[in-house]
């Protein structure tokens, strides 16, 4: 009984010290964030009573973060609306309309999933450049809405609707467009909301294509720049600082859709 | 869900109309789907399938930044194989996978089945656990480069309290990898221990009760009835961690520039140098083609682990 009993209480522990260790990163972040900039090290930066807002003024003003988070917004808000429209219509096209080369098209699909996003990056970044699309929002945007990922959620969600649905709305005459818009759009809202989630983080913290992308100080994301201004000799107080106005958006996310997100995961495999 | 328009209780009682159409309603016209699915197939058709096709083109030729080009037929490909930064950067990209992917399973195994066993506040720590998930690798690196810096770093201010150090993390070759690793493993080992954690709740109840009433240890009850149980899902966690371990990139970037000396050369830093330093796309190219080879030779392997398991 005293064995259990111990067992009881280690296991808690044992959580509790994990979890205590998976947050330090963060909270040691903000600490020297918020920490004079003399004191950079545990433990001198480690006293609230001496916190500042200094290092988040300065980098403020000192680097482009305001433009950066614009562009990061941007780049994640634009794509989060289109690829859930055009994933959507794709998606409804799989899974309830016959076409000639439906089977074809969506395997060419699933295939696209094999090829990792590295291995086609000189032939896309030359592609923008014939474009003359580079340092430019389109080249940052449109090339990464083609998610299939994304058609592949939808077409399942979808494909669960029952076909009686669609089949009244034609019958009272609705054209297609009002089908699509008044019918599956509001009855697939979950999946569009947790896709969204996920479509709005992918592009938040990616890093490899707005570095090709992006070449001027100007066209760089929030990841970019952060990148960058840790080989500038900016004070560590400072990047820091700057590491936390990044970390925002992404903990405002996490924290009102937690549940969301996590059971998401669990549910259809959705990988960032 | 609700059910539309389908009486389930009484099928017999009323009798269904007479279907005016087939099964999939009205004779569709196929312009519809077409127009539908036009707006993703055109992005993909430009921006996933031209570049696909591309790479294989480039990785042929010796197209340089002035557009010039011309056929080299496998050239490129010869010369990798003889290339001493190739060789460099595959044992590096072997050697942070062999690191990286047990350090990353143990870790979310681990952490999985002690949210599984506690039953206490398990909501909160699934979050906690998933936090650092959600942020972008960049930030992770920025944050750990601190923490392992041999002057200011947080970790050689807590080894020096017991005499240890100060350890140059980032700065030698013996450490540099794991270093990096680990900070990979922290910022995603949530997902895969979300994914674990959904296979071990699908494991039956009764199993392990029939397991406990036979006097089974907890070690032999997780080695003899979990794990077996639990094989398919690993296999995904392991698949997808090597995946991800052999495009390894971005950490590196941010952390150490591939230093100290090439030491944490990965294969993709390989090819964005070749790219966008030297420019030189049909050499750079060739190492994409390598890199799509190397992950579907480890997808296939899956494939036929886990086929013969079923």
């Amino acid at each position: 009984m005293a064995n259990r009993s111990a067992a009881r209480l280690t296991l808690p522990t044992l959580l509790t010290l994990t979890a205590i260790v998976t947050v330090l990163p963060f909270v040691a972040m903000v600490l020297v964030a918020f920490a004079p900039p003399s004191s950079q090290t545990f433990p001198d930066a480690f006293y609230p009573s001496r916190w500042t807002f200094d290092n988040f003024a300065r980098v403020l003003s000192s680097s482009d973060i305001p433009r950066w988070t614009v562009n990061s917004l941007l780049y994640s808000l634009v794509s989060v609306v289109f690829v859930l429209l055009f994933a959507a219509m794709a998606g409804y096209a799989f899974a309830k309309k016959r076409f000639p080369g439906r089977e074809l098209m969506f395997w060419a699909f699933l295939a696209t999933l094999m090829v990792p996003f590295q291995a086609t990056l000189i032939p896309s970044y030359i592609l923008i450049s014939r474009l003359d699309w580079v340092d430019s929002y389109w080249g940052l945007i449109v090339p990464t809405l083609a998610n299939s990922q994304a058609v592949f959620l939808l077409r399942q969600f979808i494909g669960q609707l029952p076909d009686e649905l669609f089949e009244a709305a034609e019958i009272d005459g609705a054209p297609e467009w009002k089908i699509f818009t008044m019918i599956v759009m509001p009855l697939i809202r979950p999946a569009l909301a947790t896709l969204g989630i996920f479509v709005f983080l992918w592009h938040w913290n990616d890093f490899l294509w707005p570095l090709v992308i992006g070449q001027s100080a100007n066209m760089q994301t929030l990841t970019v720049g952060l990148a960058t201004l840790q080989t500038q000799s900016v004070p560590i107080n400072q990047i820091m600082a700057g590491a936390t106005i990044t970390v925002v958006p992404s903990l405002l996310v996490f924290g009102l859709l937690q549940r969301y997100l996590t059971d998401s995961i669990t549910m259809s495999g959705l990988k960032g | 869900m609700t059910q539309v328009g389908v009486d389930r209780d009484s099928p017999a009682r009323r009798p269904r109309p007479v279907p005016l159409r087939g099964r999939h309603g009205p004779r569709r016209r196929a312009w519809v789907g077409l127009v539908f699915v036009a707006p993703m197939l055109a992005l993909f058709l430009a921006f996933r399938f031209l570049p696909a096709v591309g790479a294989v083109w480039l990785s042929l030729t010796d197209y340089r930044l002035s557009g010039r080009w011309k056929f080299v037929a496998f050239d490129n490909y010869a010369r990798l194989l003889q290339d001493s930064l190739f060789h460099q950067s595959l044992v590096v990209t072997l050697t942070y996978t062999l690191i990286f992917v047990p350090l990353t399973v143990l870790l979310s195994l681990g952490t999985a089945l002690l949210l599984q066993q506690v039953v206490w506040q398990r909501g909160f720590f699934r979050g906690v656990f998933f936090l650092p998930y959600v942020t972008s690798i960049v930030l992770a690196a920025v944050i750990w480069k601190w923490i392992y810096d041999a002057q200011d770093g947080l970790l050689n201010a807590v080894l020096g309290l017991v005499s240890i150090g100060p350890i140059d993390f980032l700065g030698s070759d013996h450490s540099v990898l794991a270093s990096i690793a680990v900070t990979s493993a922290w910022k995603g080992f949530g997902y895969s221990m979300l994914i674990l954690l959904a296979g071990l709740q699908a494991v039956p109840r009764s199993y392990l009760e029939a397991a406990m009433i036979d006097g089974a240890s907890a070690w032999q009850r997780f080695r003899y009835i979990v794990l077996p149980q639990l094989r398919p899902v690993l296999f995904f966690v392991l698949v997808i961690e090597t995946i991800s371990a052999f495009q390894v990139f971005d950490a590196m970037y941010v952390m150490t520039g591939g230093g100290p000396v090439r030491a944490s050369y990965s294969l993709v830093y390989f090819l964005y140098d070749s790219g966008f330093k030297f420019f030189d796309f049909g050499y750079a190219s060739a190492i994409g083609i390598m890199l799509f080879f190397i992950v579907l030779i480890i997808s296939l392997i899956q494939r036929r682990l886990v086929g013969r398991d079923d």
